[in-house]
């Protein structure tokens, strides 16, 4: 550390004495939920991050990225509002990146203008996130983005009533929305549709509603962290899985961190989802090797690592376009349409909505050599933000 | 108890009565020209403090002057910060006017929850202000369409203060406002917690049995102050909205309320300036701490609060204060 | 139809039961020292700290993770006792408890997550306690006929402690009149601090039976602090039928709340809290002080 501040400060004595050829820190600020509940998802924003600039170094041309890091913790578009700014005025960042919850992206937005900062949304979900600004690209996933595909597995597996419980916020309102749309144009039903307050913890009596709808499948999301487990598990307790009725979610409820808690009874749960950590590819590969170099713990690994470095790659690729110059109309232009292959599949920013189209796969929960992982059933390819596409 | 509290306040002279405008104008001119000047990078940070340093006087007010232990505060603040939020989107852009706005429905607030809250003593009311905080919270919750549920609600942008003062990214504006508010708040409150109904609130903390027999009507008394503070929580709350233009469930929580309360019992309650200390020291501390690693704060914050019932159960302000006058006397003598 | 209330009186009474098992504790502490505790929460999920490392880390089965569970939070409790609680048993006013009480919370919550982190720690059960149990009617979680189990055994326990025992004589005692009982030669402190204990072990039982509902983390603390604290008061202090009777109204408003209205959230538990308590200052089945 002390050896690159020397070396920044040598490299910029040695810029102001030989004009044309400088140097110069630009910095990026990622917030995200580094504490609380939800922190294993901010702390893989990190990791994520890390694992691109060990892969491709801190500096693009002359310019030093540097990271600087802040606190979300819970949902509090207040306080997110109030980071961003202090970011922008006080350490003088030129991305935003980051943003975990939806109501803290969306708290940000108003800011990105005045400012020029363009801003990288590493996971927030609610489609509507990028028409708060054109300064916005996402490299996320949408609860359009993954709900359509659930609505179709959910035809095709043959459901006629389906239940749909989701938290109640934005993604939740999106996801239930999505589901809805699609699967009633498919011609099913949908039996009940239920908003769980985000600070529940207990499920019975939700699952009680369920079974008593008449339900054959239900359809599911909640933000990863505590909730989703004792979702989980009221669905297997409460007897509905043994009575047959199917689940199936976004993979937010199924994430890989929370497979050993949910135990053997949870194999066959069926989820879409935009990135398997088990994903089978080289890129893959690489990516987690270099995660659990930059301090990852194997069973930690969530989707917001692959988010986070498929957004470091943007930053990169804006700094690159505009010569580390304050230019959120350059540097916007230079990713959209961009495409390449992310640890997930093959990637693109679509030009129009600026969100991210990418493979979604249907899986499922399977246990092998004594692990539990999501195995990859089925591929929808090339899925836009059906939220946006109207 | 009561005694000895007017004796300390005679009956105020003209001089007197200067004293008490020309301090605070001073003292919080003084320390919110050094904000401006000293971290010119943190208004908008600064600007947050004043708000929440509104609803740190207005709990005082019940807690400080009433002895009303309450546990929901927030409620007052956030209901006040949503009211003006919607007030704002609505079509209501001058600054003064929503702040009005805020004023009204902090009052209509602080009159419900005190008529409820001040009924008992205690336990009960301990509980009863918590429960109609989380009332209130799970409310706030479920009309998204008044608050925008968990997604906050946002889209409030005020206009100019008398037209020509714009609120901007840098909190400049936003900032010397508050300020202002600040500072009138804080010498209105000055005189009324001097005037025979403040002292007479005190009369019914100190002793409430003294005080019926006095003939004083205790309950209407309570809830005339739970309105006031209900104001004063309310210009606080829409302080807020106006700044940060997004109003989230966090306004009306528990914890807000928690904090609120640990704030005036760190600089003393019982006392403005007691309130006014608590207040910014602890939120000067929490901005440098906490963003190193919020748990640590909390830790330290317990700690902290441990210590001050043990050492100084008056609060940091009196004791820092009467540390003081010992040193002072003690270098008066040769 | 019938079938729908049957469940939802079974879901009520599950919940009420972790509700009552956690909350006991802090009822006889209010009841006997007359000490607003927030911090009951964070002795409960103390306890559930505990029994997860026990079980995850040193392999302990769960009975014996239980007992490990208890003891730990009564060992970690007891200079806490000493040091702080002592001070504000009986005279102190609400005020100076809450504070003090709040900061042990927050000790305890930054200390939490400073040892454990800040994820949810799951608390494993064995195999005979998870999984469905067929009613016939309906399908249960097995670990929910566990709790209500629990809670009832608790209440027993308790009951032939405070009526039936030399302890519980001096308990009353001390309840009724303390200075009366300390003339009398009852050494009050003595049994202030082993109220304490149990009270906190109670917390602790409650913490690791009732994990599946509330999940430990850090934030457990804060995050259900009022809640037995509201338990208690629309109980009232100090009284074991009190707490039972709260605890199944209030789980019943919320669960069926929950069933027929989810969106509210904690709408109904509130509403009735404040019902209660308006109607009954001093708790259902308090004395009044």
């Amino acid at each position: 550390m002390k050896k690159t501040v020397g070396f920044v400060c040598a490299m910029a004595v040695a810029g102001m004495m030989s004009a044309p050829a400088y140097c110069d820190v630009i910095k990026v600020g990622v917030i995200g939920t580094m504490s609380g509940p939800y922190a294993l998802f901010g702390q893989n924003f990190k990791y994520g991050i890390e694992a691109w600039v060990a892969e491709h170094g801190n500096k693009v041309g002359d310019h030093e990225i540097e990271f600087v890091y802040r606190d979300e913790e819970s949902p509090n578009p207040a306080k997110s509002k109030a980071l961003a700014q202090e970011l922008i005025v006080k350490d003088k960042v030129q991305y935003l990146a980051g943003f975990y919850f939806t109501p803290d992206a969306m708290a940000a937005a108003p800011l990105l203008e005045e400012s020029k900062t363009p801003m990288v949304v590493m996971n927030a979900a609610t489609s509507a996130i990028v028409e708060k600004s054109p300064y916005i690209v996402r490299t996320s996933f949408t609860m359009f983005q993954n709900t359509v595909p659930a609505a179709k597995v959910a035809k095709a597996r043959g459901a006629k009533k389906v239940a749909i419980a989701v938290s109640d916020y934005g993604p939740g309102v999106d996801a239930e929305t999505a589901f809805k749309k699609t699967f009633e144009a498919d011609g099913g039903t949908i039996a009940e549709a239920i908003r769980m307050p985000l600070s529940t913890t207990d499920f019975g009596p939700i699952m009680q509603r369920i079974k008593d709808s008449g339900a054959d499948m239900i359809f599911t999301f909640l933000p990863s962290g505590p909730p989703t487990l004792g979702f989980v598990k009221a669905y297997i307790d409460n007897g509905l899985k043994a009575a047959g009725v199917a689940l199936i979610s976004t993979g937010d409820v199924v994430t890989e961190p929370d497979l050993p808690n949910i135990g053997d009874s949870g194999i066959g749960i069926l989820s879409t989802y935009h990135y398997s950590v088990s994903h089978d590819s080289a890129e893959n590969k690489a990516f987690i090797a270099d995660l659990i170099k930059a301090g990852d713990k194997p069973g930690d690994i969530t989707m917001t690592a692959v988010a986070a470095y498929d957004g470091a790659r943007l930053i990169y690729a804006m700094v690159e376009a505009t010569g580390g110059q304050r230019d959120p109309d350059k540097a916007i232009a230079a990713v959209k349409g961009m495409a390449w292959v992310s640890p997930r599949g093959p990637v693109s920013i679509d030009p129009e909505t600026r969100h991210i189209t990418q493979n979604v796969y249907l899986r499922e929960v399977a246990k092998q050599d004594g692990k539990f992982f999501n195995k990859e059933l089925q591929t929808f390819a090339s899925q836009p933000d059906w939220g946006l596409r109207k | 108890m009561t005694g000895q509290h007017t004796s300390v306040e005679p009956r105020l002279g003209p001089p007197a009565a200067v004293r008490q405008l020309a301090v605070p104008v001073i003292v919080i001119g003084l320390l919110g020209a050094a904000g401006y000047l000293v971290f010119p990078e943190d208004l908008a940070f600064l600007t947050r403090l004043i708000s929440i340093t509104l609803l740190v006087l207005s709990l005082d007010l019940v807690v400080g002057y009433c002895g009303v232990a309450t546990l929901g505060h927030a409620a007052i603040f956030g209901v006040a910060a949503y009211a003006v939020g919607n007030a704002c989107i609505a079509g209501l852009a001058d600054p003064l006017l929503l702040l009005a706005v805020g004023g009204l429905s902090g009052l209509v607030m602080g009159l419900v929850s005190g008529a409820i809250v001040t009924r008992f003593h205690g336990l009960p009311q301990l509980v009863l202000s918590i429960a109609i905080g989380q009332l209130v919270g799970a409310l706030s919750n479920k009309l998204s369409s008044l608050t925008g549920g968990s997604d906050g609600l946002s889209g409030i942008t005020p206009g100019r203060i008398f037209g020509v003062f714009g609120f901007d990214m840098f909190s400049r504006t936003g900032y010397l406002f508050s300020l202002a508010v600040l500072i009138v708040v804080f010498i209105v409150l000055t005189r009324l917690v001097a005037s025979p109904f403040g002292l007479l609130c005190r009369g019914i903390r100190d002793n409430n049995l003294r005080a019926r027999m006095i003939g004083a009507a205790v309950y209407p008394r309570l809830i005339a102050m739970y309105g006031v503070s209900g104001v004063v929580a309310g210009i606080g709350g829409a302080l807020m909205a106006i700044n940060t233009g997004v109003v989230g469930l966090d306004s009306v929580g528990f914890e807000r309320s928690a904090e609120a309360l640990v704030m005036l019992v760190l600089g003393g309650a019982g006392s403005l300036w007691g309130a006014l200390f608590g207040a910014i020291v602890f939120q000067l501390f929490e901005h440098v701490v906490s963003a190193a690693n919020p748990y640590h704060w909390l830790t330290l914050v317990g700690l902290l609060l441990v210590a001050i019932v043990l050492f100084a159960p008056q609060g940091l302000g009196p004791a820092v204060a009467s540390r003081w006058r010992r040193l002072r006397r003690a270098g008066a003598r040769p | 139809m019938m079938n729908t209330v049957l469940s939802i009186g079974l879901d009520a009474v599950s919940y009420g039961m972790v509700l009552f098992t956690i909350s006991i504790g802090l009822s006889i502490m209010m009841g006997l020292m007359r000490v607003v505790n927030l911090a009951h929460g964070a002795f409960a999920m103390i306890g559930g700290y505990f029994a997860s490392y026990a079980i995850k880390q040193l392999g302990l089965n769960y009975p014996f993770a239980i007992v490990v569970a208890v003891l730990g939070t009564i060992v970690i409790s007891a200079p806490l006792e000493m040091l702080l609680y002592r001070r504000i048993y009986r005279g102190a006013g609400e005020l100076t408890q809450l504070l003090l009480t709040i900061g042990v919370t927050f000790v305890i919550i930054g200390l939490a997550n400073y040892v454990f982190g800040p994820t949810t720690k799951s608390i494993p059960v064995p195999a005979m306690l998870s999984g469905p149990f067929d009613l016939g009617f309906r399908m249960i979680p097995t670990h929910r006929l566990f709790v209500v189990a629990c809670g009832l055994t608790t209440a027993l326990a308790l009951w032939l402690l405070i009526e039936r025992t030399d302890f519980g004589v001096r308990l009353r005692a001390a309840v009724d009149n303390g200075d009366m009982a300390e003339a009398l030669g009852i050494r009050t402190q003595v049994i202030y601090s082993m109220t304490f204990a149990i009270a906190v072990g109670l917390g602790a039982f409650g913490g690791v039976v009732g994990a599946e509902l509330m999940p430990i983390e850090p934030s457990y603390a804060l995050r259900y602090m009022v809640t037995f604290l509201v338990v208690v008061s629309v109980g009232g202090a100090g009284s074991i039928p009190g707490a039972l009777a709260a605890s199944l109204l209030l789980g019943l408003a919320d669960t069926t709340g929950k069933y027929l209205a989810p969106e509210f959230g904690e709408f109904f538990f509130y509403l009735a809290v404040i019902v209660i308590v308006f109607l009954f200052p001093n708790g259902l089945l308090g004395r009044a002080q």
